[in-house]
C-alpha cells in the first residue's frame, strides 16, 4: 500500500503542547457557561444575605448580648452563608462532574485530556476560588448590610475586631472546601442525586445523627471531626485555654477546623481521582 | 494510522472485543461495520483511551493515545451525537474543548462554519435536533485539525444534505492524507464512502479488506439470461465450475461465466437472448452474509428464517 504524504488543509494556531493553564481556562469556560452553576452561586449569595438580614431584624426578640460581642456577631453574620453555603457549594461540586457524565461531555473532556486526574484538579482549582469569592461576598455583604441594625442596638462589631476577619475568611474557605468535597463525591458516585444526598447527609444529617447516639468517647471523637463541625469551628473565635482541640469539650480550634475540613475535601478529591483513573469513562 | 494488536475487552460475563488485530491506514476511508453489540463502539473507545483494554494494545500513529502530547491535534473522535451539555451553547461547548489545547476562537468559528452551525452556534444544545447534534459532534472532532478522525455513526439523524456533507467531508479528509475510521449501519452510504472495510461480528473480525474484495468474497456474482431456448443454451454453457439454475420465471442464472462469455456461447449456438444482466452482490448482501452468525439482537420475526438471504432464494422470491 502506498503511504500518502500527510497533507493538511488547515492550520490551527495554538501551542504544540497544551499546558495546565489551558485546562483551567477550559474548566472556567464550562463553569461560567452554564446558567445552572451561575444561578447556584448567585443563589447562595442572595440566600445568605437574606438569612443574615432576617436574623438581624429579629435579633432583638431573640435575645441579644448586653454590649458588642464578636462571638454574637460572628454567629449572626455567618449563619446563612455557612449553613446554606455548605449545601449549595457541595451540590454545585457534585454537578460540576456529574453533569459531564449525564450529558456525555465527559467523552470529549477525557479525550482531550487523557491524564484524567488533571481534569479533576482543574475543576477543583476553578470551583474553589469561585466559591470562596462568592462566600466572601456573602459574608462581608452580610456584615455590611446588618451593621446599621446592630449599631442601632449598640452591639455592632467592626471588621477589625480581633479574630473577626479571620473567622469570615474561614467561613469562605469552608464553603469552598465543601464544593471540592462535593466534586470528589460526585466523581466517585457519578450520580447527581446520589452525590447530593451524600453532601446533605455529611453536612446536615451527620451532626444530628451523632447527637442522638449515646455519648461514648468514640461518638464524641467522630462528632469532633465531622465536616460541618470543622466548618463551625472555622467561623468561631478560638479559646486559647482549650488548646488545639479538646474531645471532652467538643472543641476544635479554628486552625484545627481548617485542617479537618481540608482533609475531608482533599480525601474526597483523591478518592475521586483514583476512581476516575481506574474506571472506564 | 491506527494499529490494534490482540485488542481485547472483557466485561464480567461478556467478551465485547475478542483479540482483534487490524490496521487503519492513512489516505483512505475505512468503514467499520458490524451488528449492534459487535464491539465497534468499544473498539473506538479503546482507541481514544476512554475504555481500557483487558488485553492487547492499540496505537494511533505509533503511540498509545494517552502518550500523545496534544491528543486533539492527533485524533478527533465522535462517539455520541450530542455529547454536549444541554444547557451550554454550541459555541461555548466548542470553546471549552478547544481551550484544553490552547486553540482560539478563530478555529472554533471555522469549524462552526464548516459544520453549517453558524445560525445555531449561540443557541443551547438542548434545543438541537439529532442532526444538529451530529454536526456539533463532527465539529468537535475536527477542532484540533487531527490527522486521524474516528466517527461512530456520524450520519445517524442527518438529512440528505447532511449525509452528502459527511460523505464529501470524509472523502476530502482521506484525500488530504488523513486516517478516517467511520462506522455506520447505512450500507448504501458506506458503499459510497469507504475504500476499505473492517467487519466485526461478536467481537471478532469477520472481514477486512478493500470494499470490492469484501463484497465479492461474500456474495455471488451471477449472470441472468432470458431466452426462449433455455433447453439449448443450458447444456452449451455446462462446464466445470459453471452452474446454471433455472429460475421460476424461466430465466437462467449462470455462475462462473461473465456476461460476455454467456452472450458468446449463445451466439455460437444460435440462441436468441432477450436479456443478459450481470448481477453483482451488494454491500448489504455481503454484510448480512458475513454477520449472519454474529447477530446479537435479532428481531423476533427473523428467528426462524436465515438472516442472510441466499442470492438464489432471493431471486426466486422476487421473481415469483
Amino acid at each position: 500500500m502506498s503511504a500518502p504524504v500527510q497533507l493538511r488543509s488547515t492550520f490551527v494556531e495554538g501551542p504544540s503542547r497544551p499546558r495546565f493553564r489551558h485546562l483551567l481556562t477550559s474548566e472556567a469556560v464550562k463553569l461560567s457557561s452554564l446558567r445552572s452553576s451561575v444561578a447556584l452561586v448567585l443563589g447562595m449569595v442572595l440566600f445568605a444575605l437574606a438569612v443574615s438580614m432576617l436574623y438581624a431584624v429579629t435579633a432583638e426578640q431573640g435575645g441579644i448580648p448586653d454590649g458588642p460581642s464578636t462571638r454574637f456577631s460572628l454567629d449572626a453574620v455567618t449563619l446563612g452563608t455557612v449553613v446554606f453555603g455548605q449545601i449549595i457549594a457541595g451540590v454545585l461540586g457534585v454537578l460540576v462532574i456529574t453533569s459531564e457524565y449525564s450529558s456525555g461531555t465527559i467523552q470529549p473532556t477525557l479525550a482531550a485530556v487523557p491524564r484524567r486526574e488533571l481534569v479533576l484538579a482543574a475543576k477543583a482549582l476553578v470551583l474553589f476560588p469561585v466559591l470562596v469569592g462568592a462566600a466572601l461576598v456573602a459574608l462581608v455583604g452580610s456584615w455590611a448590610a446588618t451593621y446599621p441594625i446592630y449599631e442601632a442596638l449598640g452591639i455592632q462589631t467592626g471588621l477589625t475586631a480581633p479574630g473577626f476577619a479571620a473567622a469570615l475568611a474561614g467561613g469562605a474557605v469552608y464553603v469552598g472546601l465543601c464544593g471540592v468535597f462535593g466534586l470528589g463525591v460526585g466523581t466517585v458516585l457519578r450520580s447527581a442525586a446520589g452525590g447530593s444526598v451524600v453532601v446533605i447527609c455529611t453536612t446536615l444529617l451527620a451532626p444530628v445523627l451523632t447527637s442522638v447516639l449515646p455519648g461514648t468517647d468514640a461518638v464524641r471523637a467522630v462528632r469532633l471531626v465531622l465536616l460541618s463541625h470543622a466548618g463551625d469551628s472555622m467561623v468561631r473565635l478560638g479559646d486559647p485555654e482549650l488548646g488545639f482541640a479538646d474531645v471532652s469539650q467538643q472543641y476544635l480550634s479554628p486552625g484545627a477546623g481548617w485542617i479537618v475540613a481540608s482533609v475531608w475535601a482533599i480525601a474526597a478529591l483523591v478518592v475521586g481521582a483514583v476512581a476516575l483513573r481506574r474506571r472506564d469513562a | 494510522m491506527i494499529r490494534a494488536e490482540a485488542l481485547t475487552k472483557r466485561y464480567r460475563e461478556k467478551t465485547a472485543v475478542d483479540g482483534i488485530d487490524f490496521t487503519v491506514s492513512p489516505g483512505q476511508v475505512t468503514g467499520f461495520l458490524g451488528p449492534n453489540g459487535a464491539g465497534k463502539s468499544t473498539t473506538m473507545r479503546m482507541i481514544v483511551g476512554l475504555d481500557r483494554p483487558t488485553a492487547g494494545t492499540v496505537t494511533v500513529n505509533g503511540r498509545r493515545y494517552a502518550e500523545h502530547r496534544a491528543p486533539l491535534r492527533e485524533v478527533g473522535v465522535l462517539l455520541d451525537a450530542k455529547a454536549a451539555h444541554r444547557g451550554r451553547t454550541a459555541y461555548k461547548h466548542l470553546t471549552a474543548v478547544a481551550a484544553t489545547h490552547g486553540i482560539g476562537s478563530r478555529r472554533v468559528r471555522e469549524v462552526i462554519g464548516m459544520a453549517g452551525l453558524d445560525d445555531v452556534a449561540g443557541k443551547r444544545v438542548g434545543g438541537f435536533s439529532l442532526g444538529m447534534g451530529q454536526r456539533l459532534g463532527i465539529a468537535t472532532a475536527l477542532i484540533g485539525d487531527p490527522a486521524t478522525v474516528i466517527l461512530d455513526e456520524p450520519v445517524n439523524g442527518l438529512d440528505p444534505e447532511g449525509v452528502l456533507w459527511v460523505r464529501t467531508l470524509m472523502r476530502r479528509l482521506a484525500a488530504e492524507g488523513r486516517t478516517v475510521l467511520l462506522s455506520s449501519h447505512l450500507m448504501s452510504e458506506m458503499a459510497q464512502t469507504a475504500d476499505r472495510l473492517i467487519v466485526l461480528g461478536r467481537g471478532r473480525i469477520v472481514a477486512d479488506g478493500p470494499l470490492g474484495d469484501v463484497i465479492s468474497a461474500a456474495t455471488r456474482s451471477v449472470v441472468r439470461v432470458r431466452t426462449r431456448d433455455a433447453a439449448r443454451l443450458a447444456p452449451a454453457l455446462a462446464a466445470p465450475g459453471v452452474s446454471v439454475v433455472t429460475l421460476l420465471d424461466g430465466a437462467l442464472e449462470v455462475t462462473g461465466r461473465t456476461a460476455e462469455q454467456v452472450a458468446d456461447t449463445a451466439a455460437a449456438t444460435g440462441t436468441v437472448l432477450y436479456e443478459v444482466v450481470a448481477v453483482t452482490g451488494t454491500l448489504e448482501e455481503a454484510y448480512l452474509t458475513l454477520t449472519a452468525d454474529a447477530v446479537e439482537y435479532r428481531s423476533r420475526h427473523d428467528a426462524g428464517e436465515p438472516a442472510a438471504p441466499d442470492h438464489r432464494d432471493h431471486s426466486k422470491e422476487t421473481n415469483r
